[in-house]
């Protein structure tokens, strides 16, 4: 099931990050810039769709998160420069590194969901960054740091804790179980037990 | 017993990215490119519509915000008013004249036999690396690659890809666009590139030209990419050291370009390819 309702959550998740994210980012920022000008410059959003399987594969099998990240990256790719596939196995060698540490922990710490996120960022950029060299195209790097690694790290870190939070809700549904614990629900230091 | 756990996420992993390999080197030969139409299409019409929620909501609390700039700006704009009517008599005149010569030459304006389609944007890149921006034209509506995309205050892009309901299109902000352009004023040449920070950059003027704060930038037509005379921007700094071959200077778009919603595609106009002359030129 999880499989399925990745098509329509990553749908959603990849339009939205083409629109809406982008725009109320931006309107932010402007409100912003009134105090801090620096931030005008600004060009980094919440990677929805990365943050999605990240949060979905932690909790779920290996094949499953192969399933969100294949289907997650051709959502990004259908509404970016990139080839079809390109996304695609950036987040599948995302979602095969946060799956195997997930496995050896016995309980799930928001420190680690903060570092793997933290890493995929950088990974995600620095493998966007290679693509599109490869297909001609060539940045700035130090400027590409500051005004889009930065600001997206920052927003990621602060999107993914109430993510995972929404993806568990809707994990634990789906495998039946609708009663759902209240201390399982908190986000403080610690994640909840390993089912 | 783990080892062979461990040798089956491997093979796996392995086997997606074989899959992932082959899907990209499918895409870049153009053999998904039906399918790609199909499955994007209700993709692009969600972001379309996230899109003019999220533009008509940033527009109306925008506008709350800005209140109080809103009255000095009106002021302001009340003041330049009269100057330009004043402005407007005399170039009134000058029009006149012109229309009068052009006849008489038979001379058409390059612009005025552009053909254009408008079209909405829906969707923004999303790598938010590259800057560009998908419309809800493709060549179904006789769009191609290379056609050059404005609002009417001035240039937006060009298509650099193209399927059969959507195209993307390359802004010229983006840092590895590059457009030929002008000074509206003084003729002098120059070209535009985009910014890691988003601003314009008019590069390769000549020391011995002179550029004024307020300048108008327009397209040049040099390089056959872009028709001339569209303005590109407003020249809003200048930077000129005695050592550098030339000068450079910071423009600004007439408009947002994170906030763009229709935009006019010039579909009469084809770019030419001058690299048959280079070729020429190497042999």
């Amino acid at each position: 099931m999880g499989r399925y309702l990745s098509i329509a959550v990553l749908g959603l998740a990849a339009a939205l990050s083409a629109s809406f994210v982008p725009q109320f980012i931006a309107f932010v920022v402007a409100l912003l810039s009134n105090f801090t000008p620096v931030l005008n410059e600004s060009r980094g959003h919440p990677s929805l769709v990365m943050l999605l399987v990240i949060c979905w594969s932690l909790r779920s099998s290996l094949a499953e998160g192969f399933v969100w990240a294949l289907v997650g990256g051709i959502m990004l790719d259908l509404l970016s420069i990139l080839p079809i596939g390109t996304s695609s196995a950036a987040l599948v060698m995302i979602v095969f590194v946060v799956n195997g540490v997930a496995q050896q922990l016995l309980r799930l710490r928001s420190v680690f969901l903060l570092a793997i996120t933290a890493i995929a960022t950088v990974f995600l950029t620095a493998y966007t960054i290679i693509a599109l060299f490869l297909l001609g195209y060539s940045y700035d790097i130090p400027s590409l740091i500051r005004l889009m690694l930065l600001p997206t790290m920052i927003s990621n870190l602060v999107a993914v804790l109430p993510l995972y939070a929404i993806v568990r809700i809707a994990q634990r549904r789906l495998e039946g179980g609708l009663q759902i614990a209240p201390h399982s629900l908190t986000l403080g230091t610690e994640m909840g037990g390993r089912e | 017993m783990r080892t062979i756990r461990q040798s089956g996420r491997i093979l796996a992993l392995i086997l997606m990215l074989s899959l992932c390999g082959g899907l990209v080197l499918l895409s870049l030969a153009g053999i998904l490119a039906p399918a790609e139409t199909v499955v994007a299409a209700p993709l692009n019409g969600l972001s379309g519509l996230f899109n003019r929620v999220s533009l008509s909501i940033n527009a109306a609390f925008e506008e709350l915000n800005s209140l109080g700039q809103l009255r000095e700006r009106i002021a302001a704009l009340e003041e330049q008013l009269a100057r330009r009517q004043v402005e407007l008599i005399e170039l009134r005149e000058a029009a006149s004249d012109y229309v009068r010569l052009r006849d008489l030459l038979a001379y058409t304006a390059p612009l005025e036999d552009q053909e254009f389609l408008p079209a909405d944007v829906i969707a923004i890149e999303q790598t938010g690396i590259a800057r560009s921006i998908i419309i809800n034209r493709g060549t179904r509506d006789g769009i191609a690659r290379g056609m050059p995309v404005t609002t009417e205050l001035g240039l937006v892009g060009r298509i650099i890809d193209v399927s059969a309901n959507a195209a993307q299109v390359q802004l010229i902000n983006d840092e590895n666009s590059a457009v030929s352009s002008r000074l509206q004023t003084t003729r002098a040449h120059g070209s535009i590139i985009g910014q890691a920070s988003g601003v314009l950059r008019l590069t390769m003027v000549d020391l011995d030209e002179l550029i004024e704060q307020g300048d108008l930038v327009i397209t040049s037509g040099l390089g056959g990419n872009f028709p001339p005379d569209i303005v590109v921007g407003q020249v809003t700094s200048v930077r000129q050291f005695e050592f550098e071959l030339f000068q450079e200077a910071e423009v600004r778009s007439l408009f947002d370009f994170d906030t763009l919603e229709l935009v006019l595609v010039i579909t009469s106009f084809e770019p030419i390819d001058l690299m048959i002359f280079e070729e020429t030129g190497g042999n």
